[in-house]
C-alpha cells in the first residue's frame, strides 16, 4: 500500500527537510484557525445526510431477527462454556489453598528460579491475606477458560493470516474493531443470547483479548527468514511440514508474547465483566466502590495486579528459558539483587542458599531414581521396553517427579490427616485502613489540593477548553477534507477513502460534535502523556536503578483496574473533564515510558561512543543522537497511548468525561443496541484513523533514518 | 461422613460434577427454585432480602441470588429467563420501563408486580454548613439566606467552578439515562447554573464526599431513602411543587417503587407472585435497616432477620392466603 504514496511527501521526509514539513504544518494550522474563527458554529453536519441513513434502526431490526432465529445456537455455546467454567471453578475452589500455592511455586521455581517462586508465593498469599481467596479463584477460572479459548482461536487465525495476504487484510480491521469497540455495546444484548454471569463474561473477554494472539502469531510466522524456509523446501518438505516443523517453532517467542498480552488484556476485563453478573475480584472492586471504600477496592485491584504479574513473569521466564538455559542454575545470585555482590554477608547468604538448593536438587534426583526403579520394576512384567523407557523418563524429569510427589503429599495430608480448611482468618491483614487514612489526609491537605487545583486550571484553560472549542468550530467539510488529505499523503489512497467514509458515518449518525469533544480530550491526554512520559522514559534509560523501580509501577498502572483510581482522581481533581483526562493519562502513559526507554537503550553503543569521541557531552549525545534515533520507537509508544486513551474513553464517562462513551452508556440504559453501536463505531473509526496515521509516521521516520 | 473423608475430595469432586450434570432436573427439591435479582443499592438489598427469607423459611422455596448492577441489564435478564423477579424498581431511574412495562406503555415482556411501598423522593440539596456555617470546623456561612431555588441566583458565584464560571454548578442527577431532567429544570426555573452530570452514582457521592470534607460549597441532586443523609448533613432547597404541566421546571413527582418480574411468574408460582404484589414496606421501616447496614456496618442478613423478628405483623400481612 505504501507504493501508492505520492512521492512528494516521501521525498520531503526522505531528505529530512523537516523544516519544510514543519512550515507546512504551521501553515495548515493557521488556515484552520482562520477557518474555525470564520465559520464558528455556522456549519453543523447537515441533518439531511443523516435522515437517509437510519443506521440504528437497521441494527435493531437485525438484532431482533437474530433473537428470533439464532438463540438456540448462542444458548448452546453458552451452555458449553458454562459447563467448562463450572468444572474449572469447582476444581480451584475444592483444591486446598496450600496445594495450589505449592503447585504454582514449584512451577515458577522450575521456569524462573527462586526469586520468581518467592514472588509467586507472596502474591498468592496476598489473595488470602486480604480475604479474597475465593474471589481470586473465581476470577482465575474465568480467565483460564477465556484465555484458553482466545489463545486457541487466536493462534489458528494468526496462522491463516500469515499464509495469505488477503486474509490478513480482512482480519486486521476486524481485530482493530474487537479491541477498540467498547464492550458495553455488546454486553447488554449478550444477556439475551448468552445469559448472565460466566458465559457472556468469557465471550466478552475473548473478544477483547484475542487480537494480540492473532497479531503476534501472524507477525512471528511472517518474520521467519526466507532462507530458512527455502532450505526446508529444498529438502522436499511440504508446505504443511514447513509450517509445523520450521515456522511455528521459530515463531514461538513471538507467539508467547501474544499469549502474554492476551492474558494481560483479559485481566483488564475483570471489573467490566461484573456488569453482566460475573463474580470474583471484579465484584469485590465494584462493591467497594459502591461504598466509596477506596482501601477495599485497592485490595481487589492489587489482587488483580498480582494475578497479572504472576502470569506475565511466568510467561517471560518460559520464553526466556527456551532461548537460553533455565535461570535456576548458574553462579549468579539466586535471591538477592546483583548489586549486593560485593557484600560479604550477601555472598555468605547466597552460599548457604546454594547449599540448600544443591541438597534439594540431590534429594529430588535420588527420589526420582528410586521412583523410577519402583515404577520400572512394576511395569517390567508387562513389557521390558516400556519399563525401561518409563524408568528413563522419570529419572530424566527429576524435578517434575519430586514436585508431583510433594504436591501429592501436601494434598493427601489435607484429605486424610488434617484439613487445611479455608485460608486462616488469623493471617488476615488489611491495607484498607491505612489506604483510607492516606486518602482522607490527602483530600483535605491544603497544599496538595492547591497543586491539583492548579493542574486542573492549566489543563482546562490552556489545553482542553481551547482545543475542544477549536475542533467543534471547524466546519465539518473542512475537517473531513483535511483528514482525508493527510491520510492520502501519509498512508495512501485506500485508507484515505476509508477514513472519508468513516468520518461521513460519524456525521450522518449525528455524533459529529460529540466525537470532536472526545477527540479533544484524547489529544490532550496523549499530549500530557508525552510531556511526562518521555522524560521518565529517558530517566529509565539512563539509570538502571530507576528502571528497576519503575518497572513494577508501570505493570501496576497497566493492570490495575481503572475503576480503582477513578474515585481518588475525582476526589483530588473534582468531577469534571480534567479528572477524565488525568485518569486517561494514568492508564495510557506506560507504553510511552516503556518505549522511550527501549528506544534509547536500543541506540547502538558504537553510535553513542563515536558521538562521545567527537567531544559531545552526555546531554548533547542524548538530545542530538540518542533521542532522534529513538524517535520511531517513541512514536510507536505514542501510537499505543492513543489506542489506550481511546479505550479509556468508555470508562471516563463514569467520572464526568462525557463524549462518545457517555452516548454508549445512555444507549445501553435504554437497551438500544443500534445507538450504542453508532457511538461505539465512532470510537473505533477515530481509533483506526489515529492508529494508521501514527504508524505511518513512525514507519516513515524509521525509513528516513535508515533503520528497519 | 467417614466414608466421605476416606474417598477424599477428588471423588467428591467427581461426584459433584456428575451431580451438576443431573442438577437441572433433580435439584428442585423444594417447591421450586427462584432466581432473584441482587442489586447494588442497599434499599434493594433490604427489600429483596425480606422476600428471600420469607420464600425460604415460610414458603419452602429455594432462592438463588443473581448480582447485576444497573437497571437495563435486569430487565433484559428477566426477558431472557435468567432472573424470575426483581425488587424495588425505581420508575424515574429506569427509562427501559417504557419499553417493557404495560403500565408505562411498554409491550409487557416484563410484568410490574405492584408497588412495594417505598416511595422515592428527589431533590436539590446543599450541605448545612453552606447555609449556617460550622463553627467547630471553622467554616463560615456561604449562603446564609438560601432557602429555595429563587435564592440560588444570588449565590451563583458561591457555587461556581472553573468549568462552569460565571455560572454556578449544579451537580445534577448522576446518570444521564435517569430521567431527572436537571438541565431542563435549571433552565425552566431560570437559575444561572450548569447541570453537570458525572455519569455514575459512585462519582456523584465521591464528589460530595471530597467537597464536604474540605468544607466547599456544593449544590447537589440527591434522593431519599439513601445512606448519604445519615453520613452528611444535607439541607433540601425548596422547588415549586410538582405539576405535570410545568414539568420539568418543578419538584419531582413521587417515585413509587415497584417489584417486577417475568409474566410467567403468575402461572408458574402464583403464591410467589402474590407475595411480591402484597409486599408493602414503608420508607421509615426501610430507612432504619439501611442505617444499620450502611452507617453502622452491620450484616445485611442479621439486620433484616432482627427487624423481621420484631415486626412479625408487618411482613406476615404480605403472605399469600394459605401459607
Amino acid at each position: 500500500m505504501s507504493d501508492t504514496t505520492p512521492r512528494g511527501l516521501n521525498d520531503l521526509i526522505g531528505e529530512r527537510r523537516d523544516t519544510a514539513l514543519l512550515a507546512a504544518v504551521v501553515v495548515v494550522l493557521l488556515i484552520s484557525i482562520v477557518v474555525a474563527s470564520l465559520g464558528a458554529g455556522g456549519h453543523p453536519f447537515p441533518s439531511a445526510l443523516g435522515d437517509g441513513f437510519p443506521f440504528a434502526d437497521w441494527v435493531n431490526d437485525g438484532e431482533q431477527w437474530l433473537k428470533d432465529n439464532y438463540r438456540w445456537f448462542t444458548k448452546a455455546i453458552a451452555g458449553a462454556i458454562g459447563d467448562g467454567l463450572d468444572r474449572v471453578e469447582l476444581f480451584l475452589l475444592v483444591t486446598p489453598w496450600p496445594v495450589l500455592v505449592l503447585a504454582v511455586a514449584l512451577a515458577s521455581l522450575w521456569c524462573g528460579g527462586l526469586r520468581l517462586a518467592l514472588f509467586c508465593i507472596a502474591a498468592m498469599l496476598f489473595w488470602g491475606v486480604v480475604g479474597m481467596w475465593d474471589s481470586a479463584m473465581e476470577t482465575l477460572s474465568l480467565m483460564a477458560v477465556a484465555v484458553a479459548i482466545a489463545v486457541t482461536f487466536g493462534i489458528l487465525v494468526g496462522i491463516l493470516a500469515s499464509q495469505n495476504d488477503r486474509v490478513e487484510a480482512i482480519v486486521r480491521p476486524i481485530l482493530d474493531t474487537m479491541q477498540t469497540m467498547p464492550s458495553f455495546v455488546y454486553l447488554i444484548p449478550a444477556i439475551f443470547f448468552f445469559g448472565i454471569g460466566g458465559p457472556p463474561a468469557v465471550l466478552a473477554t475473548v473478544i477483547y483479548a484475542l487480537p494480540p494472539a492473532v497479531r503476534l502469531t501472524n507477525l512471528g510466522l511472517r518474520q521467519v527468514p526466507v532462507e530458512t524456509i527455502e532450505a526446508a523446501r529444498s529438502f522436499g518438505s511440504t508446505p504443511l511440514q514447513v509450517l509445523l516443523k520450521v515456522k511455528l517453532p521459530l515463531a514461538l517467542p513471538s507467539i508467547m508474547m501474544g499469549v502474554n498480552q492476551t492474558v494481560m488484556m483479559a485481566l483488564g476485563m475483570v471489573v467490566i465483566a461484573t456488569f453482566i453478573g460475573a463474580g470474583g475480584l471484579g465484584y469485590e472492586v465494584w462493591q467497594a466502590l459502591r461504598h466509596l471504600n477506596i482501601g477495599w477496592s485497592l485490595e481487589g485491584g492489587l489482587s488483580i495486579v498480582f494475578m497479572a504479574i504472576i502470569f506475565d513473569r511466568i510467561c517471560h521466564a518460559l520464553s526466556a528459558s527456551r532461548a537460553g538455559g533455565r535461570a535456576i542454575v548458574g553462579d549468579r545470585f539466586r535471591l538477592l539483587p546483583g548489586w549486593l555482590e560485593d557484600a560479604d554477608w550477601a555472598r555468605a547468604f547466597e552460599r548457604g542458599l546454594g547449599a540448600v538448593c544443591g541438597f534439594c536438587g540431590t534429594a529430588s534426583r535420588r527420589f526420582a531414581q528410586a521412583l523410577a526403579a519402583i515404577a520400572g520394576a512394576a511395569v517390567r512384567p508387562v513389557s521390558r521396553a516400556a519399563a525401561e523407557s518409563l524408568r528413563r523418563f522419570i529419572a530424566r524429569h527429576a524435578f517434575f517427579a519430586a514436585s508431583a510427589a510433594l504436591v501429592a503429599i501436601v494434598y493427601l495430608v489435607d484429605s486424610h490427616l488434617v484439613s487445611y480448611g479455608d485460608f486462616p482468618r488469623a493471617w488476615q491483614l488489611s491495607i484498607r485502613e491505612p489506604a483510607d487514612a492516606a486518602l482522607d489526609w490527602l483530600k483535605v491537605n491544603a497544599a496538595f489540593i492547591a497543586v491539583t487545583t492548579w493542574i486542573r486550571f492549566v489543563v482546562f484553560t490552556w489545553f482542553l477548553d481551547p482545543l475542544a472549542d477549536f475542533l467543534v468550530a471547524l466546519p465539518w467539510w473542512y475537517t473531513i477534507a483535511l483528514v482525508t488529505g493527510i491520510m492520502w499523503l501519509s498512508t495512501g489512497r485506500w485508507l484515505a477513502l476509508m477514513s472519508l467514509a468513516a468520518l461521513f458515518f460519524i456525521g450522518a449518525v449525528g455524533l459529529w460534535e460529540t466525537s470532536m469533544l472526545t477527540l479533544a480530550s484524547i489529544l490532550v491526554s496523549v499530549f500530557l502523556c508525552f510531556l511526562l512520559g518521555v522524560p521518565l522514559g529517558v530517566g529509565m534509560a539512563c539509570s538502571n536503578a530507576f528502571e528497576a523501580v519503575m518497572k513494577p509501577v508501570l505493570d501496576a498502572m497497566q493492570t490495575m483496574p481503572a475503576f480503582v483510581y477513578l474515585v481518588p482522581v475525582l476526589m483530588f481533581f473534582g468531577g469534571n473533564v480534567v479528572s477524565a483526562v488525568i485518569a486517561t493519562c494514568v492508564y495510557a502513559i506506560p507504553p510511552i515510558i516503556r518505549l522511550t526507554n527501549l528506544g534509547i537503550r536500543e541506540v547502538p553503543a558504537e553510535t553513542v561512543e563515536s558521538a562521545r569521541s567527537f567531544g559531545s557531552t552526555f546531554l548533547q549525545t542524548l538530545i542530538k543522537v540518542r533521542m532522534p534515533l529513538a524517535l520511531p520507537t517513541i512514536m510507536m509508544g505514542i501510537n499505543q497511548a492513543v489506542m489506550m486513551a481511546l479505550a479509556m474513553s468508555i470508562i471516563t464517562p463514569l467520572i464526568g468525561g462525557g463524549g462518545l462513551g457517555e452516548q454508549v452508556f445512555n444507549a445501553l440504559a435504554r437497551v438500544n443496541t443500534g445507538k450504542g453501536l453508532q457511538a461505539g463505531l465512532s470510537i473505533v473509526f477515530l481509533a483506526i484513523i489515529l492508529d494508521r496515521l501514527t504508524q505511518a509516521w513512525s514507519r516513515k521516520r524509521r525509513l528516513s533514518l535508515g533503520v528497519q | 461422613m467417614t466414608i466421605m473423608n476416606r474417598m477424599g475430595k477428588w471423588s467428591l469432586l467427581a461426584a459433584f460434577v456428575v451431580a451438576m450434570a443431573a442438577a437441572p432436573t433433580a435439584s428442585h427439591a423444594a417447591k421450586g427454585l427462584l432466581k432473584l435479582h441482587e442489586g447494588d443499592w442497599t434499599g434493594n438489598l433490604v427489600s429483596c432480602k425480606l422476600i428471600e427469607i420469607i420464600l425460604e423459611d415460610e414458603m419452602d422455596y429455594k432462592v438463588k441470588r443473581i448480582f447485576l448492577p444497573g437497571g437495563a441489564q435486569v430487565f433484559e435478564a428477566i426477558i431472557a429467563g435468567e432472573i424470575d423477579f426483581a425488587c424495588e424498581g425505581w420508575p424515574s431511574y429506569n427509562p427501559i420501563k417504557e419499553k417493557y412495562l404495560k403500565e408505562y406503555g411498554g409491550d409487557g415482556q416484563v410484568e410490574m408486580l405492584g408497588r412495594m411501598g417505598v416511595v422515592g423522593a428527589s431533590g436539590w440539596y446543599v450541605p448545612r454548613y453552606v447555609i449556617e456555617g460550622d463553627a467547630a470546623r471553622g467554616i463560615k456561612a456561604m449562603a446564609p439566606d438560601l432557602k429555595t431555588y429563587a435564592d440560588l441566583n444570588k449565590y451563583s458565584a458561591v457555587f461556581k467552578t472553573l468549568e462552569t464560571a460565571p455560572k454556578g454548578r449544579l451537580l445534577a442527577c448522576p446518570v444521564a439515562a435517569w430521567e431527572c431532567k436537571d438541565a431542563e429544570r435549571a433552565e425552566g426555573l431560570g437559575v444561572d447554573y450548569v447541570a453537570v452530570v458525572l455519569g455514575s452514582e459512585t462519582a456523584h457521592w465521591a464528589e460530595l464526599d471530597a467537597a464536604y470534607s474540605r468544607g466547599e460549597a456544593l449544590l447537589i441532586y440527591a434522593w431519599e431513602p439513601h445512606w448519604v443523609h445519615a453520613k452528611y448533613d444535607l439541607v433540601e432547597i425548596g422547588l415549586p411543587p410538582h405539576s405535570d404541566d410545568a414539568w420539568p421546571a418543578t419538584d419531582w413527582p413521587d417515585d413509587p417503587t415497584f417489584n417486577f418480574g417475568s409474566p410467567e411468574l403468575k402461572e408458574k408460582y402464583p403464591a410467589v407472585h402474590q407475595l411480591l404484589v402484597n409486599q408493602n414496606l414503608s420508607n421509615t421501616q426501610q430507612a432504619g435497616m439501611i442505617l444499620d447496614i450502611d452507617v453502622d456496618g452491620k450484616d445485611l442478613d442479621a439486620v433484616v432477620r432482627a427487624w423481621m423478628a420484631e415486626n412479625q405483623d408487618v411482613w406476615r400481612a404480605w403472605l399469600p392466603a394459605g401459607t
